[in-house]
């Protein structure tokens, strides 16, 4: 009967349009987890795993790693927290243009930011005969890596506390002025803690950006053993040699992001669960 | 007493105002951005002034002629804002006790504590602000502000955000608490039944300027000018012309017909404006209309009925008129159904010289 065939013609449709829909984003799913299901795959079958985290090579690239990445971690949020507040609390003439600036440092090959720090810092650099004058020599040491963490990092921390700060009802901080709160007391004990969520995700996407630089890094810091090779770099070396110890690296990159991204995201969410309870 | 001169120039809008209150509850009346929360602002010490004089009780709190402008955070002019803005990450009792963090523990403890109890919190100490009631928020905003034992109050729109019901209620609350605290409090609104019941002094705002301040009385049945004639919802402003003045009594000339009021004199041709609320206008029963002697009578059919709650809106289109109405009356339902108004379409009324309110209308 023709009433009948239509519902099923119909079902045929939305069961292909369901298809063309699903296989796609499984395929996509899969491609963005399969790699790094591989490296886990071939770690886990390693039996000395204990004895490469203990390897000289590889504690010195953690080292180098987690000093480097903490220090910038620090810098980003004393300098970027003031930005960020100035950006949520003022709209004003330039603000897409500033906003797209900002966001450029996130989307920028690697390579022509450590060009860009080069040109800057470096000897022939805009700061170098000022920064040559006062015996300071920035490329190739620590503070360079420091430098090109901050730079690619603190547009995602701005962003997000910047974000945070926007969601803090400036209405607040005005009754908070009229009970007798310093514009500085306000801000610690009303603002920054209303933020804190955005705060927080951002600075920890800021540390796991940080931590896993390398364009910029090898390029402005160089990569010396001890000094500036952080883990990508020394996954960098390793894989020419020793495979093994790339991988170890490679899973400690993978594995400690991810649980502090998961963390913020489950504690973030567990909040505004809360919020809205 | 309150006295307030400013200007303040803000894009494109430029608020000039000035205004003096005894304490008690001042009302800021006035449509949607006339600037009326931007004196708020700059009275609680938010926002600077370009230009003025804000004074309490003799005590200056901003001169911009001799450079003064006091922090918000020491000028003891609480703040309620429109959404009562309680801090969401403290729970009630650290809410009203937010000022009060410069007190030992427990004077502090024991000052949050009488607060909650006199607006009835006890139970809601430990509470999110998100779980309560918007009366309960209303009330933890004003315990908040009165623990610091401000000299003035400033509420922008407090009843906004609450539902019809809640609305008497808490404006009695408020009533009462001013009472009680026996501070004055300056409340922005844009709502006219809060100026009945709230308004012992009516400041008008109109355009980022005051176009008229004084008693509520004043404000209502008084108008200075049609526009606050408008605001205060007078609805019959008749435009006519002085037509003649014997001793007390002014006759007006409204579409040919002669109204007689007991305005100040004016000279003869002056265009002005007639203004009677709809609740002023009396209905004459055909049977008592020889009972007393009466001016303006006037008679004319109901065009248009529209029934509220306890009330009707009548439209009336007097006799030999051309106009879609010429009056508008309001009844109480009883009224209504006492004179079987819906049964005799054809009304007889009388404008009570003594309520026709004359305003001079510029050319």
């Amino acid at each position: 009967m023709s009433n009948q065939g239509r519902p099923n013609s119909r079902s045929w449709l939305s069961a292909a349009r369901s298809v063309f829909w699903r296989l796609p984003a499984l395929l996509a799913v899969t491609f963005l987890i399969l790699p790094l299901l591989a490296i886990f795959l071939k770690v886990l079958p390693q039996s000395h795993l204990w004895h490469t985290l203990r390897e000289p090579f590889v504690t010195q690239a953690l080292r180098t790693s987690l000093l480097t990445s903490l220090s910038s971690l620090a810098l980003t949020v004393i300098f970027g927290t003031p930005l960020a507040y100035t950006l949520a609390r003022r709209r004003g003439p330039g603000t897409t243009l500033f906003d797209t600036l900002l966001d450029l440092p996130m989307v920028l090959p690697p390579t022509v930011a450590g060009v860009a720090l080069l040109m800057t810092f470096g000897r022939r650099g805009l700061l170098g005969p000022w920064l040559d004058a006062m015996g300071i020599q920035v490329v190739f040491t620590m503070a360079a890596v420091v430098l090109a963490q901050c730079f690619v990092s603190m547009p995602l921390y701005v962003r997000s506390a910047q974000a945070g700060f926007r969601g803090v009802d400036p209405e607040l901080e005005r009754v908070a002025y009229t009970l007798g709160y310093s514009a500085t007391r306000t801000f610690l004990r009303v603002t920054v803690p209303l933020a804190l969520p955005g705060l927080l995700s951002g600075a920890v996407m800021a540390w796991a950006r940080a931590l896993g630089e390398f364009g910029a890094t090898i390029m402005f810091a160089g990569n010396l053993t001890g000094r500036t090779q952080t883990m990508p770099l020394a996954i960098y070396v390793a894989m020419e040699s020793d495979l093994t110890t790339a991988l170890v690296l490679a899973t400690l990159l993978i594995v400690v992001p991810f649980g502090c991204l998961f963390a913020t995201r489950f504690f973030a969410r567990r909040r505004s669960d809360g919020a809205h309870a | 007493m309150l006295e307030v001169e400013l200007r303040k120039r803000l894009g494109d809008f430029q608020l000039d105002a000035a205004f003096t209150a005894p304490g008690g509850l001042i009302t800021l009346f006035g449509p949607s951005g006339s600037g009326k929360s931007l004196t708020l602002q700059t009275i609680a010490g938010t926002i600077e002034p370009d230009e003025g004089h804000i004074a309490l009780d003799g005590q200056p709190m901003f001169d911009s002629a001799s450079g003064l402008n006091l922090p918000a955070q020491k000028r003891r002019v609480g703040y309620v804002p429109q959404h009562y803005a309680l801090f969401p990450h403290l729970n009630v009792a650290d809410n009203i006790g937010f000022g009060l963090a410069r007190m030992p523990g427990r004077t502090r403890r024991q000052r949050v504590a009488e607060l909650l109890d006199s607006f009835h919190l006890g139970a809601w100490a430990e509470h999110w602000p998100r779980q309560l009631s918007g009366g309960q928020q209303q009330r933890v905003a004003l315990a908040r502000a009165l623990a610091v034992q401000p000299a003035l109050l400033l509420l922008d729109e407090p009843f906004a955000a609450l539902d019809a019901a809640l609305r008497g209620a808490l404006r009695e609350e408020l009533a009462q608490v001013q009472q009680l605290w026996n501070i004055s409090m300056l409340i922005v609104t844009h709502d006219l039944s809060d100026v009945f019941a709230l308004g012992q002094r009516v400041i008008v705002y109109d355009n980022g300027g005051v176009t008229q301040q004084g008693t509520r009385d004043e404000v209502f049945f008084r108008p200075t000018s049609r526009r606050v004639a408008e605001f205060v919802q007078t609805g019959n402003i008749l435009p006519a012309v002085v037509e003649r003045v014997d001793g007390k009594t002014v006759w007006l000339n409204w579409c040919d017909r002669l109204l007689a009021t007991h305005a100040q004199p004016l000279p003869v041709g002056t265009p002005v404006h007639a203004c009677i609320r709809p609740t002023q206008i009396l209905i004459v029963r055909p049977d008592r209309f020889g009972a007393r002697a009466r001016q303006n009578v006037l008679s004319g059919s109901i065009v248009h009925t529209d029934m509220q709650a306890e009330t009707y809106t009548l439209h009336l289109r007097l006799d030999n008129s051309q106009a879609a109405y010429d009056l508008e009356i309001v009844l109480p339902g009883y009224v209504y159904h006492r004179l079987a108004v819906q049964t005799t379409p054809h009304l007889v009324v009388e404008l009570d010289p003594q309520h026709l309110h004359v305003i001079p209308r510029k050319a």
